[in-house]
């Protein structure tokens, strides 16, 4: 709100201040109302005493599993984000693009038993597929669907995106069709851990693990490469960057590429956990990451894996410890609920997320 | 022989003739200066040799090729190099990050090391900071790292746009003897300034733009002591 000419009276600014106090106060309703739900949830269940310690532990695992996956995706979310200012709604989709490629490379190596026996080339190739396709889809729609729009500013790049994710989502249907593939599982995956009375099944773990290696990896190229640099450089002041001789156009193709990448190994990880590949398959994951980017901050590296994991521990966790507390039937069937809620409320509360600075933040 | 040479540019954002043709020319290992208002077109000028923005009509060589068409980037590797106003360092990077993305389109390491060598022990400031996340930095500082930030990218030409910005006036004296420095060294400059009795001291030419025209030229000294540019720009 600009201030007025200083001739209009003081009652007007009154009855702003008046109206600000009342939004305000009803705001901070809302944030005690969460609080108090989230506290008298959890004293609710734990007085309930209704979930084992093994129990609580799958919670926490399967968090930590999907979480990871959000990081992957959120990661693509936030930088296209650093480079462009632009959400890429399709992101969502390039990691269906990915898991596509792990099935159809999974698929053969399976049936032929190439898979059984040499499990770790095996993920190997499966991998290198769904990050290669991925990625190369990720550079494709830069090239054809947004580059047109880098000095354009308003909602045509973003409406753009929506065009993408729907044209992905409508190609890969008509050529592989709408049925829900099923996705090989192979014997070796069914192997289980067990410490302290805990099962840990090896399946999350190696997810968890391989995960968190690729982007610690990412982590790295942005960190300590030349490009990363560039990339970093140019999501703080993009013709800044270019005075100094960075090719942006560049750089912004291997952003799109390195998120891309991320998101095909997402991709194909979450078609190993789920079992399932279809064209629609990136919808939902693509929205919840991009909801774990904001909750980090979005332009933020380390800010979206954080997101990305928290979101993922809150819908695991959060139906068991706070809805079931206060007498919800089924209160698993709302995990999505709470991972939207939880968005909105980070938008509605601290726009700039956890690790992120204000975007209103202005240059001279 | 001139360094850089702009003949009859002509600039528009939408509408609005921001140059209406603009003609001028730095000689090479001499500084010239740009002076005028706020809102005169001395920016738009050093974006349009940078390649940020695209003239209209008009020419625009450096050492003897045109420009045109050439983006941003290609201009810096060729030696044309800018500090943009408000100087733009990266904030969330560190100073010595700062330099590194100076000397972007640099591949050769020694020669780089050596000048962020030299740099450094003419700001002994950014020394103690260099692996400090440059946005903390005090404004002097910050100055300091966009100006080192320029001369590692080892220009033969450097445009700057108002270095003295928003720093107290002390520190304003050093940034002109900095700039003194550097152009000893050979480097060509092209000034643009609002504070026009620093700029055109320093100056071997100096330029006076009115809204979108170069209204007089001459040598610095000169419009100094022209009886026009006291009374519109010195008081």
């Amino acid at each position: 709100m600009s201030a007025g000419p200083l001739a209009i009276p003081s009652v007007a600014a009154r009855r702003g201040a008046a109206r600000m106090s009342a939004v305000s106060l009803a705001l901070w309703t809302v944030r005690f109302l969460v609080v108090a739900l989230v506290v008298a949830g959890t004293i609710g269940t734990i007085l309930k005493d209704r979930y084992t310690t093994a129990q609580w532990f799958e919670f926490v695992l399967f968090g930590l599993t999907i979480g990871s996956l959000y990081a992957q995706v959120a990661l693509g979310y936030t930088m296209v984000y650093g480079v462009l200012r632009l959400i890429n709604f399709a992101h969502g989709d390039i990691m269906m693009c990915g898991a596509f490629a792990g099935y159809f490379v999974a698929t053969p190596l399976e049936n032929s038993g190439f898979l059984e026996v040499h499990p770790v080339l095996g993920m190997a190739a499966i991998l290198a597929a769904g990050m290669v396709v991925s990625g190369v889809i990720a550079v494709l729609t830069e090239r054809i669907a947004y580059r047109p729009f880098r000095r354009v500013q308003g909602f045509a790049p973003l409406i753009c995106a929506f065009g993408v994710s729907f044209f992905l989502e409508q190609t890969f249907r008509g050529l592989f069709g709408s049925s829900v593939k099923s996705y090989p599982a192979p014997k070796w995956e069914g192997v289980e851990f067990h410490w302290a009375g805990l099962s840990v099944p090896g399946v999350d773990l190696l997810v968890i693990v391989l995960a968190v290696a690729f982007m610690a990896v990412l982590y790295l190229i942005v960190q300590k490469t030349r490009m990363g640099m560039a990339m970093r450089a140019v999501s703080e002041d993009g013709e800044a960057a270019a005075l100094m001789g960075v090719d942006v156009g560049k750089v912004i193709v291997f952003t799109f590429a390195l998120g891309g990448a991320m998101a095909g190994i997402a991709g194909v990880f979450y078609a190993f956990l789920f079992k399932q590949v279809y064209f629609y398959m990136g919808f939902t994951p693509g929205i919840k990451a991009f909801g774990g980017a904001v909750l980090g901050g979005i332009g933020s590296v380390p800010g979206a894996m954080l997101g990305g994991f928290f979101l993922g521990l809150v819908e695991s966790v959060g139906p068991s410890l706070f809805l079931d507390g206060i007498g919800i039937k089924a209160p698993y069937e709302l995990r999505d609920v709470i991972a939207y809620t939880l968005m909105i409320l980070v938008l509605v509360f601290r726009p700039q997320g956890i690790l992120g600075e204000h975007m209103a933040k202005k240059r001279a | 022989m001139a360094l850089l040479e702009l003949s009859d540019v002509q600039v528009f954002y939408d509408k609005i003739e921001a140059l209406k043709g603009i003609s001028l020319s730095v000689e090479a290992g001499r500084i010239a200066t740009l002076v005028g208002a706020n809102g005169a077109g001395k920016s738009t000028t050093l974006r349009a040799v940078s390649g940020l923005i695209h003239p209209r009509a008009g020419t625009i060589r450096y050492d003897g090729t045109t420009l045109a068409g050439r983006q941003p980037h290609e201009i810096t590797a060729m030696g044309l190099v800018q500090v943009p106003e408000g100087r733009r360092i990266f904030g969330r990077l560190t100073v010595d990050e700062n330099l590194a993305m100076g000397a972007f389109t640099r591949h050769d390491r020694r020669g780089i090391a050596e000048d962020r060598e030299r740099l450094l022990q003419l700001f002994p400031r950014l020394r103690e900071r260099l692996h400090q996340v440059a946005g903390t930095l005090s404004g002097g500082e910050q100055q300091m790292v966009a100006t080192a930030r320029a001369l590692m990218a080892r220009p033969s030409m450097l445009l700057m746009d108002e270095p003295s910005m928003g720093l107290a006036p002390m520190l304003v004296e050093q940034v002109f003897e900095t700039i003194r420095a550097i152009n000893a060294d050979g480097v060509t400059i092209l000034l643009v300034e609002q504070n026009a009795l620093m700029a055109l001291s320093i100056a071997d030419h100096g330029y006076v733009l009115e809204s979108g025209r170069i209204v007089l030229s001459g040598p610095g000294r000169d419009l100094l002591d022209d009886e026009r540019v006291r009374h519109a720009y010195l008081g």
